[in-house]
């Protein structure tokens, strides 16, 4: 591998350098499609796991970065965040197209690593506080390793090098993710990791010379890194759920994946049905048949379950349904993030129903409540569904989940010797709590008749008046049965603040982030979030009309969940909006900015 | 013995075909010694889906077009139980005539009977699928089951009956039961059964029927021959009747990787294995 001859015009005065400590960074890979933009960022988030950071990663969310481009970003920082920072640290560009769309969301004095190989960047792009930093990833990987995809790995050796990383970690790094591949195969990423390295050398960049420094950080709880919704599909395997159908759908398909690759381990079924109405109806057929069930999707293929999701809600069927949330309408932005279903979430389908709709906030708590989803569903014998939002492909650190603290709740199941025991059996007999007994197809004795008809106690269809309005309020009580059950809202911030601020899912983590910065500006606010979603807590109503007023943040531009506030009790007038729907999540500075403008038209 | 739902009496017009469907249901239950508790009879909407309050087995009223996946479902979740899936012809070849195909694609272990009558009753008439002539678009040809499940690789076993034939239906459905108890696949049993009401096909249909198992020529065990003696019985205005088609193919069943084990039934052990595979999958995610 040569080693000289590389004159590619990267100057540092390395008799100037001296290392930054950063405790927050965001950095951004971009380029074509194809070009490794998310092997670079896994790689680096791996490192700056290793070294005790908290990790945010997201990718297919720039919305600016359309027809091939591809950009994954990721902020590595000593507190919990969820989301980006407002400005990017650290760009690793394949191409100029990459640079122009970062340009304005670059931080002064950030580094902008720029794959040279097609040419120059246009002056003027970058601020003149930043240090550029062209290199001919592409051509110098095909010119000594035959190979251009071998720019990734001289990539990520030269970013160790900007961020002060020690090359051992770095490399070690490297080898983990290439663990599958022998080590001849390994080889050629090792000499263009250390062709990288070399580069940054010979630009004077070495050990404790760097541009950055990120030191090693102390970690105190065991933690793990994990998407939404990767943990709402463990969530539910570890509830006893053991069958699955879905249909591939943007942002969902990794839930399906997911199940598809651990369930045969635990005796689980996991189908590809042909569409979103056969894989919901498949799921409702394993449920009849006494196996959890769940199916997942997103909004469009949702909006098809929806007659399914009403009828499992009359004919008293358990399931678990994941909506992964994506810019709407119709087939809208399918990469994008959004929070526009929760009117069909709430309010879908024909005739009224019971329902439950859960809102996790991190895949804590997608974990956690998928396994509530799938023992709730049980006990209430309805569909509870599980509304996501960027949350679903984004990744975060969090707590190692605590699989000992998961329950499996059968609820009113039958067993053959109760279904025996009995006088007689009512598949749908009037009870106090609305919850009849189960007896599942195959138990002796206990036949009956499921159907989304109404039906007597009997499961035989029947329009008489007193029956239909006996099944209908039996129905409704199952809800109040077990709302105990049903996670509370989450509340943090001044408690002694006249104005609110109230959110749900991901964005309680931005606006953490905001609190501080209006803290500075004398603002203090209160702040809710639900977590239960339909049936709203009567808490959630009360957070609103307890306070002069309450900033609703929401993801949508139909302001969704402010209407959801409004039709269940809240104060029309002490609700003011912040809304956002260009397909980005929130950074705090918008967040401020956007709270900032109407505190002062005040 | 604990009371449970007593079985419906029929909703039918007198006369209509779906009695003696319902019939050769029962009949083919009793020859294979099915215990009511054992069988799960799930019918879509319409004239049809009424079936499953007869019997008295265990009873699903599926949503209108979706009976095959919910009973793919059913037959995957508990494979010891025995899955009748029942539709009609606007049921199973039009709202739900797309999950037809893909069920039979499958192959799963379930049988599969279609009340055809070539009109909704239940809405009172209007056109289905398999309606000759339709008034609204009197140059459209009907759908033919047999013909599109004959065009796909995995179905296993194809049959036709009329009511007016009774030892016939109760034996092609006494052969499709055991086609799938012997866990060969999905027996798709179609029956001509003529609306009185809306489409009294009786004597049009009884002229035109031709019973390939009667018929020496006919190859019941090769797609290729039924699919173009089917062909060409369609195109003389002849409505094949019999065993249309019985092969071997693998089975949904046999296709999947892992058997499913219901949550509730969780032996000890299994509990245990699943515990220790779940830490595994967690310690995978450990930074």
């Amino acid at each position: 591998m040569s080693q000289d001859g590389h004159n590619v015009g990267f100057e540092l005065q390395p008799s100037a350098l001296s290392p930054v400590t950063r405790d927050d960074m965001t950095l951004m890979v971009a380029g074509q499609g194809g070009d490794g933009s998310l092997t670079i960022i896994g790689l680096l988030s791996n490192v700056l796991l290793g070294r005790g950071y908290h990790v945010y990663r997201t990718s297919n969310i720039a919305s600016r970065i359309k027809g091939g481009h591809a950009a994954a970003f990721m902020r590595a920082s000593t507190v919990p965040r969820s989301h980006l920072g407002d400005l990017i640290d650290l760009v690793i560009a394949f191409d100029a197209e990459a640079v122009h769309k970062a340009c304005d969301r670059l931080a002064e004095g950030c580094v902008v690593i720029f794959d040279s190989s097609r040419g120059t960047l246009p002056p003027g792009l970058v601020p003149d506080s930043a240090l550029l930093v062209p290199i001919p990833f592409s051509r110098l990987a095909v010119r000594d390793l035959r190979r251009d995809l071998f720019k990734n790995s001289l990539g990520f050796g030269l970013t160790g090098r900007i961020l002060g990383l020690p090359d051992a970690e770095v490399e070690q790094c490297l080898r983990k993710r290439f663990s599958k591949l022998t080590e001849e195969q390994i080889l050629p990423n090792i000499l263009a990791l250390r062709a990288g390295q070399g580069f940054a050398e010979r630009a004077g960049l070495s050990g404790d010379r760097s541009i950055y420094s990120m030191p090693a950080q102390e970690r105190a709880e065991e933690r793990i890194f994990i998407s939404g919704n990767h943990a709402t599909a463990f969530g539910f395997m570890a509830a006893g759920g053991r069958f699955f159908a879905g249909y591939p759908i943007t942002p969902a398909t990794s839930v399906m994946d997911w199940l598809g690759r651990h369930f045969p381990a635990v005796g689980g079924i996991s189908m590809q049905a042909e569409d979103e109405l056969a894989a919901i109806n498949m799921a409702i057929g394993a449920s009849l048949a006494g196996v959890r069930a769940m199916t997942a999707s997103s909004g469009p293929g949702i909006a098809l379950m929806q007659e399914s999701i009403g009828h499992a809600g009359s004919a008293e069927i358990p399931l678990v349904i994941v909506d992964c949330q994506r810019a709407g309408p119709s087939t809208g932005m399918p990469t994008k993030p959004e929070q526009s279903d929760i009117n069909m979430l709430t309010r879908g389908g024909n005739g009224d129903y019971p329902h439950i709709v859960l809102a996790p906030g991190n895949p804590s708590e997608c974990f956690e409540y998928a396994a509530l989803a799938t023992n709730v569903s049980q006990l209430a014998q309805c569909p509870v569904i599980i509304a996501l939002d960027a949350i679903c492909h984004d990744s975060f650190t969090v707590s190692r989940f605590d699989l000992d603290k998961v329950e499996v709740n059968p609820g009113k199941r039958l067993t053959a010797e109760q279904v025996e025991s009995m006088e007689s059996y009512r598949r749908y007999e009037l009870t106090e709590d609305g919850i009849s007994p189960w007896a599942i197809p195959g138990t002796p004795q206990g036949m009956n008749l499921v159907t989304g008809n109404e039906r007597n106690e009997w499961g035989r269809v029947s329009t008489e008046p007193a029956v239909r309005v006996a099944m209908m309020d039996k129905r409704a009580r199952k809800l109040k049965s077990v709302k105990e059950h049903l996670p509370a809202a989450c509340e943090w911030g001044d408690t002694q603040s006249r104005i609110g601020l109230l959110a749900t899912g991901i964005l309680q983590g931005v606006i953490t982030e905001a609190l501080g910065r209006l803290e500075s500006e004398g603002l203090a606010f209160h702040c809710h979030r639900p977590r239960t979603l339909w049936p709203l807590p009567q808490e959630t109503v009360e957070f609103v009309n307890a306070h002069d007023y309450v900033y609703v943040v929401e993801q949508n531009s139909g302001a969704q969940l402010a209407g959801l506030l409004k039709s269940e009790g809240a104060n029309a007038g002490r609700i003011r909006n912040i809304l956002k729907y260009d397909g980005l999540q929130f950074t705090a500075h918008e967040l401020v900015a956007a709270i900032l403008k109407q505190e002062r038209l005040r | 013995m604990t009371q449970t739902y007593e079985p419906a009496r029929p909703i039918w017009c007198a006369g209509c075909g779906h009695f003696g469907v319902q019939g050769a249901i029962q009949h083919a239950m009793a020859a294979a010694n099915l215990e009511l508790h054992e069988t799960l009879v799930l019918a879509g909407i319409g004239c049809s889906g009424t079936v499953q309050n007869n019997i008295g087995a265990y009873g699903y009223h599926a949503m209108h077009g979706r009976v095959m996946p919910t009973a793919i479902g059913a037959a995957l979740a508990n494979p010891e139980l025995t899955v009748i899936a029942v539709g009609g012809d606007g049921d199973g070849y039009a709202i739900g005539g797309g999950h037809l195909m893909h069920s039979m694609k499958r192959n799963p272990n379930l049988l599969h009977v279609v009340m055809n009558n070539g009109v909704y009753g239940l809405t009172k008439g209007q056109d289905s699928p398999t309606r000759e002539a339709p008034r609204a678009a009197p140059e459209e040809e009907p759908l033919d089951a047999m013909m599109l499940g004959l065009s796909i690789p995995g179905s296993t076993f194809l049959a036709r009956a009329i009511t007016t034939r009774s030892d016939q239906l109760h034996d092609l459905m006494v052969q499709g039961l055991r086609h799938v108890q012997s866990g060969r696949g999905m027996a798709f049993v179609e029956v001509l059964s003529p609306c009185v009401t809306y489409n009294d096909t009786y004597p049009d249909w009884m002229n035109r029927i031709h019973d390939v198992d009667t018929d020496p020529d006919y190859r019941n065990d090769d797609r290729g021959l039924a699919f173009s003696r089917t062909l060409e019985l369609l195109g003389e205005s002849r409505m094949p009747v019999g065993l249309i088609y019985q092969g071997a193919h693998r089975t949904l069943q046999q296709a999947l990787v892992s058997k499913v084990a219901p949550a509730q039934s969780l032996g000890e052990e299994h509990a245990v294995a699943a515990r220790s595979y779940m830490d595994r999958v967690l310690s995978s995610y450990a930074i």
